[in-house]
């Protein structure tokens, strides 16, 4: 537990000295606006859309203004056409953008973390996916009980109160009722919805942004604020405040790695299929990442 | 009296319906669309001649033919590439429209094929803008729950998906961001160049 305590405060420390040094931060956050600036998909057949609104436009104005007038006009009249023809709304439909000051380091990190997955978690996964699907079904419902204490602060935090009371009602009925977690009884028989929530999100909803995108050894893509938001989360873990010598440090981590394979073993392959399905992985997971955690700080403001 | 005051509203009525009736009958409600093909899709998966290895083939051409009429491709790479649309030609355009598809096609055929008796909800539909509309869904999984949304567009009296959104991850926008960085410094040629390749390499004898 101890050890557990130091590297944190080490990945913190870590995280203040880096946040010192933003000096790649301005250019890369200038980096988007030129993009969304620019704008709206053409149409496949420019060439007869500016002819044609050319000549509309050569009617109305005078003769003697035509060559200076020309340029301009012809790219409004290409762009008006483009919006009505293409929906207005693609400039809007832009993904979020994230600062990434440390690329060569977070591709190294990806390519470690890539391997750690081919050569480790997914052989080591395989084999005990052998173990039949109700058992590990009942150890993730025991891993995600632990975490309702979590949501239920969170949701409260970003004054989700409803989400909070399911995950406070949820926490009481699984534990007593589903003995430890083992089954959701809360969703099965009293239909009460998990409402997730972490820390990451609970700091978006207050406004802080992500700083800048981060891949951490094993854990895998976060941000700043994510790596806040993870050591929060940390806190708001049961088992976090388990005496010492009840829980050695050696058997949390234990705890730790068979929750990260029981996990993976309802997602054999979906790493794979992303991964066949990118141009880039690299780009692809961050923005992936920032997308989903877009839309998960969006949430957090409905209700 | 009384008869005539009814016939007209009848016939009001009549008139009424007529009017409103085939606009919505033709182009159909997004939801009942989406869900139509998503019926077809568990329909060949759940086809107990198409189960056996040897059927993968058909399997697959079956599904091919469904995302055909499903997907709008050329709206989904038009949006993919955004505002470099426009520097490719439109030979280029079509060629890119085609090895999008085959990639899309390829990765996630294989994905669906490894279907496991998931369960699929449709909620509701939400509109976005005067011809797109979104359809909400959930796919239970045995400890998650994953929503998939699908934006439609209304052409031709016909709604056609243009993005899928899988926990808020947008696939167009997931692919621009990758094209993007390829199109700031190489020309459109060379970005046909990688998906050909990336293309070429998936098509024979699926990877595991």
């Amino acid at each position: 537990m101890k050890t557990a305590q130091i590297m944190l405060v080490a990945s913190l420390l870590l995280l203040s000295l880096v946040s010192v040094c933003p000096a790649a931060l301005p250019a890369e956050e200038s980096a988007p606006p030129p993009e969304a600036a620019v704008q709206t998909p053409g149409i496949p057949v420019p060439g007869n859309d500016e002819n044609t609104t050319l000549k509309v436009q050569e009617k109305t104005s005078g003769d003697a203004e035509k060559d200076e007038v020309k340029p301009p006009v012809a790219e409004t009249g290409a762009e008006s056409v483009a919006e009505s023809v293409d929906s207005e709304e693609t400039a809007a439909e832009e993904g979020p953008h994230i600062p990434d000051p440390f690329a060569p380091t977070n591709r190294m990190m990806f390519e470690v973390n890539d391997r750690l997955y081919f050569w480790v978690l997914k052989p080591v996964t395989q084999a005990y996916a052998r173990i039949p699907e109700d058992f590990r079904i009942v150890f993730s419902n025991i891993y995600d009980n632990l975490k309702a204490p979590g949501r239920m602060l969170n949701n409260l935090m970003q004054l989700r109160l409803k989400g909070a009371g399911n995950e406070l009602l949820r926490f009481v009925i699984n534990s007593f009722v589903g003995v430890g977690g083992m089954g959701d009884a809360a969703r099965d028989a009293f239909g009460i919805k998990k409402q997730d929530a972490d820390f990451g999100q609970t700091l978006g909803h207050y406004g802080l942004d992500h700083g800048f995108y981060l891949v951490w050894p094993i854990l895998g893509p976060s941000s700043l604020r994510d790596t806040v938001g993870r050591v929060g989360d940390y806190f708001m873990h049961p088992l976090t405040y388990v005496h010492h010598e009840d829980l050695s440090t050696t058997a949390s981590v234990g705890i730790a790695v068979h929750e990260t394979v029981n996990d993976a073993s309802f997602k054999i392959g979906d790493y794979e299929t992303f991964k066949e399905a990118a141009i880039d992985p690299y780009i692809a997971m961050r923005d992936a990442f920032v997308q989903n955690r877009k839309k998960k700080v969006q949430e957090s403001m409905q209700q | 009296m009384l008869k005539i005051l009814l016939r007209k509203y009848i016939t009001g009525a009549l008139l009424m319906f007529c009017l409103v009736f085939p606009v919505t009958a033709s182009a159909g409600l997004p939801l009942d669309t989406v869900k139509g093909y998503s019926d077809k899709v568990l329909e060949i998966l759940r086809d107990p001649a198409l189960k056996p290895e040897s059927a993968k083939q058909l399997r697959k051409d079956k599904l091919r033919a469904i995302s055909e009429k499903m997907f709008d491709f050329t709206e989904l790479s038009k949006r993919t590439l955004a505002q470099n649309w426009k520097n490719l030609n439109p030979a280029q355009q079509k060629e890119f429209v085609n090895l999008f598809k085959t990639l899309l096609g390829d990765t996630y055929a294989d994905k669906i094929l490894a279907y496991t008796d998931e369960k699929i909800v449709f909620n509701k539909e939400v509109s976005l803008t005067e011809k797109t509309v979104e359809v909400q869904s959930t796919v239970i999984r045995k400890t998650a729950e994953v929503p998939i949304n699908y934006r439609v567009i209304l052409k031709d009296g016909v709604w056609r998906v243009y993005d899928v959104v899988v926990e808020g991850v947008s696939l167009t926008n997931n692919y621009r961001t990758q094209f993007r960085e390829i199109l700031s410094n190489k020309p459109p040629e060379s970005l046909l160049e990688t998906l050909r390749k990336k293309v070429g390499k998936s098509e024979p004898g699926s990877k595991t």
